[in-house]
């Protein structure tokens, strides 16, 4: 890699090289019963070079041969990417605690035995079907540019994942167990998935309209999504951003606090730079309501006469290959500040509405705008604080700038889900359809 | 190739093993409004080993065939864990043992397409809308995938199979005030360079409709009758019913393993559904999948009756049912899964304007706007559509998603059309991305669906 930054630097403005090693393993019980593992191993590194203000780009699995690579990204520039910006120097600075070594020692049994103790615990107390899926994984990524910055992190990671299904369906009472290093999901954990399971067992019929509706963290990204889309800085440049001219505003209600938080190495994933090499920091987007700033890469702080925020990240939507992305606006990291009630005293702010345990549908519909109209898999009917049963066949929708300005309270407590660390959020005057 | 894939075979101590190595070859042209913000070419390559042992299956992955000794004894291990844990051991079902090489037709091969004209051709589609006052941004893009692929496995099968894949998307965004609306745009396949030239006329189409979408209505959440096009039918026939019948989907599933029997009636009469891998210049085609089994039409519902099932070698033994040949792999980072090829409902007998006329009152939807499948449950969106009053068409709406239950709208499913359109882009997110989905079918009429609005 060295030797072809070397190379690079003498036929180029500028060269960055990001090199990514992964490996992870993947056990998965499905009814109770062990049906896969899978294990990888992958290893790749992308290029980007800027010469004469365009941007070049190349990506390979197996760098063998230096030269064929780099003439690879030179035969790109001729296309005529702009290049808006410089890469950065960056030192190295102390690095985040983000690796667990007991991951590295734990072995496909363990994680099978594991699974195993759930599928049987729960076994134990009802008859519903329990998948369990668990797997750990180990990162290391460097980055090197020819403005001498010369940065690397390793990452560890272990999840678990429990669902308890419902009949004729894959929808479940879910709930993600994620840490840095191996650690045996607790009793609450399992006992939250089991009681919401068997409170809510039975199929109910319910009249929709406007009402309480409250998001377990599992779901709540498909809100988040919407304001993802909002504050992205590739929006606000395009002009297709609501939220573009409303910097300082109150766009939200004021109990909500959203952040991007790199640095807490508490969780999994925690990143001193982002995949650009810029260093990360605490990111306040929402502060009581009101809209602090944008988040932008690259390319788009260039583009919009900017700093780089940090949050130039090589992700996309459905997975994919990382190396072969260029890195876009991405929060990574989002967190929000926790309110004051427990997720026992929420439910008993309900009189009359619906708890959402899982959603479908929230790639669909027009994001930009911030409209959401998601299928619930599935919806919980709760009545003056308790849970009667689950609906089918019911959606929720409405527009972030409404649904985000009827905040009853969020929970106090954080859970891992999908996009982050989350409480749960009760909402009012929400638009559910149903069938009933 | 093959002589250093049945070096690490040989290797192996199994009743069975495969190995599929891919070279995958991606040419990508993105434009952010007027901006090109990507043009490349790479090539990214990679193993896949599968192991069967004592009744355990596993896979491994890996990048450099360095890493070759290595993955082979983590997969054994794991396939002798998976042995020690299950039930009921794995068993594949027999299949021909095939030496093949195939190698796509297409109509212009795409490789002898200069990237100049490939960005130029782009560049004038993007224009389009761009062209137009109320439009403010678009994204645009070509992208080529060419996948070629190896397999060998210890029965003796030797097979090298190459898909080209074209597309052509464009995702256009029109704004008045804060309203903001979207619509996409998605052509190509797998037949070559051809069928991404000569567009011009859809980039304008879609740049209209996004621009009237401006003006339409936010449509009323309630429980209606539409009439689906032939984007959304297949969308309803690969989300609700075709994820169904992968078997891998339902066979840990007790209750819907009992609900998806064979000869179990779903639909009415009318209603046939097909999964055909081998039709010729769809974007699903293939001739051999990932496990080295030949493709096959396979009936899915014959007169509303429950006919079959898309298997993997495994499932295909576990349900005793006839293999398919729908195991497919993204690339050369997964094992194949249970995918659905070419997925449609076979045109009936009505005109649209006899649907409509059917339908009364109700809504006219149109173009899929992504979806999603619990089981049962289903939900998706439409880019937009119109009100229909005595079976005529209103007024334009937008805002469209749209939620059932697959049973009962199987039932619901009143009268087919006698068109048929098959998708040219494809995106299913089973684990693993399909860019070769294809699903389709004719224009359909379906009762009691319910509309989530806003």
């Amino acid at each position: 890699m060295e030797r072809l930054m070397e190379m690079a630097k003498k036929v180029t403005d500028g060269a960055e090289i990001y090199a990514l090693d992964e490996t992870g393993d993947g056990v998965g019980f499905e009814n109770g019963r062990l049906k896969e593992i899978e294990s990888k191993s992958q290893s790749g590194v992308s290029l980007r070079i800027i010469k004469n203000g365009n941007l070049g780009f190349a990506y390979t699995k197996n760098l063998i041969n230096p030269e064929e690579f780099l003439q690879n990204a030179l035969d790109s520039l001729k296309g005529k990417v702009e290049a808006p910006f410089e890469f950065p120097f960056t030192r190295p600075v102390t690095p985040l605690n983000t690796f667990d070594p007991s991951v590295e020692r734990l072995s496909n049994g363990t994680l099978v035995e594991e699974c195993q103790r759930i599928c049987d615990y729960l076994a134990s107390k009802t008859e519903g079907q329990v998948n369990v899926s668990a797997g750990r994984g180990t990162g290391r990524i460097r980055i090197l540019n020819s403005r001498g910055t010369g940065v690397s992190t390793t990452s560890s990671v272990y999840g678990l994942h429990t669902s308890l299904l419902f009949p004729n369906s894959y929808a479940s009472i879910h709930r993600p167990w994620v840490h840095k290093g191996f650690e045996r999901a607790p009793d609450p954990y399992l006992r939250f998935i089991l009681e919401t399971y068997t409170q809510s067992l039975k199929e109910v019929q319910m009249r929709g309209g406007r009402m309480k509706v409250l998001f377990l963290p599992e779901t709540l990204y498909a809100l988040l999504w919407r304001i993802q889309s909002v504050t992205n800085g590739k929006n606000v440049y395009q002009k297709v951003s609501p939220a573009a001219g409303r910097l300082n505003e109150k766009v939200f209600d004021e109990k909500l606090t959203l952040y991007d938080d790199p640095l807490n190495d508490q969780v999994p994933g925690a990143r001193e730079f982002d995949d650009e090499g810029v260093p990360s920091r605490y990111f306040p987007v929402i502060d009581k309501g009101v809209l602090t700033q944008f988040y932008y890469d690259l390319y788009y702080a260039g583009k919009m006469g900017v700093s780089a925020t940090g949050h130039g990240y090589k992700s996309a939507m459905w997975g994919g290959e990382a190396i072969s992305f260029k890195p876009s606006p991405s929060l990574e990291h989002l967190s929000m500040k926790a309110g004051g009630k427990s997720f026992e005293e929420l439910l008993r702010l309900m009189d009359r509405g619906v708890l959402i345990a899982g959603v479908m549908g929230a790639h669909s519909g027009n994001i930009l705008n911030g409209d959401f109209s998601i299928g619930l898999s599935p919806g919980l009917y709760v009545e003056n604080g308790e849970v009667l049963g689950h609906i089918k066949d019911a959606m929720v929708a409405g527009n972030i700038f409404d649904t985000m300005n009827h905040i009853i309270e969020l929970e106090n407590t954080f859970h891992p889900a999908s996009g982050g660390m989350f409480p749960a959020i009760l909402f009012d005057g929400v638009s559910v359809a149903t069938k009933g | 190739m093959f002589p250093l894939m049945r070096s690490i075979l040989s290797k192996t101590d199994s009743d069975y093993s495969d190995v599929r190595y891919e070279m995958k070859r991606e040419t990508v042209i993105t434009f952010n409004g007027k901006e090109l913000t990507q043009i490349s070419s790479n090539s990214t390559d990679g193993y896949v080993l599968r192991v069967l042992k004592r009744g355990g299956l596993s896979s491994v992955a890996f990048t450099r065939e360095t890493d070759a000794d290595r993955a082979l004894r983590t997969v054994e291990e794991n396939a002798l864990l998976i042995a020690r844990h299950i039930r009921e051991p794995v068993r594949f079902a027999k299949t021909e043992i095939l030496r093949k090489t195939v190698q796509p037709s297409l109509e212009e091969d795409p490789r002898r397409v200069s990237m100049d004209e490939k960005l130029e051709l782009t560049r004038g589609y993007n224009s389009i809308p761009l062209g137009h006052e109320g439009i403010v941004t678009t994204i645009t893009g070509y992208s080529e995938v060419i996948r070629e692929k190896y397999f060998l496995n210890t029965e003796g099968a030797e097979i090298r199979e190459d898909l080209v894949t074209t597309r052509l998307s464009s995702s256009i965004t029109s704004k008045v005030g804060t309203l903001i609306q979207n619509v996409r745009l998605g052509l190509g396949g797998s037949q070559g360079f051809r069928h991404v030239r000569n567009q011009e006329a859809e980039f304008e189409k879609k740049t209209s409709i996004c621009l009237d979408l401006l003006k339409a209505e936010p449509v009323q959440g309630r429980r209606v009758n539409v009439v689906l096009n032939p984007s959304l039918a297949g969308v309803f026939t690969h989300e609700a019913f075709g994820h169904f019948s992968e078997a891998d989907l339902i066979e840990d599933s007790p209750t819907l393993r009992a609900r998806m029997k064979i000869g179990e009636k779903f639909g009415n009469e009318g209603l046939n559904i097909i999964d055909d891998p081998t039709l010729p210049g769809q974007l699903g085609f293939y001739q051999y999948d990932d496990e080295g089994v030949a493709a096959r039409p396979t009936r899915l519902m014959e007169k509303g009756v429950l006919a079959g099932r898309l298997h993997s070698r495994r499932t295909a033994a576990a349900f005793g049912e006839p293999l398919s040949g729908h195991c497919i792999a993204e690339d050369y980072r997964y094992a194949p899964i249970i995918r659905m090829g070419n997925i449609f409902i076979e045109p009936g007998s009505h005109t649209f304007n006899d649907l409509l006329g059917k339908l009364g009152d109700g809504l006219y939807l149109l173009d899929s706007m992504g979806g999603e499948t619990s089981g049962e449950n289903f939900t998706f969106g439409a880019q937009y559509g119109y009100e229909v009053e005595g079976g005529r068409l209103g007024k334009m709406i937008r805002d469209i998603n749209i939620s059932g239950n697959l049973f009962q709208t199987l039932e619901n499913i009143r009268a087919v059309g006698n068109d048929l359109v098959l998708s040219k882009v494809g995106g299913c997110g089973k684990g693993q991305l399909n860019i070769r989905s294809c699903n389709g079918g004719p224009h359909i009429l379906v009762h009691d669906v319910v509309v989530g609005g806003r």
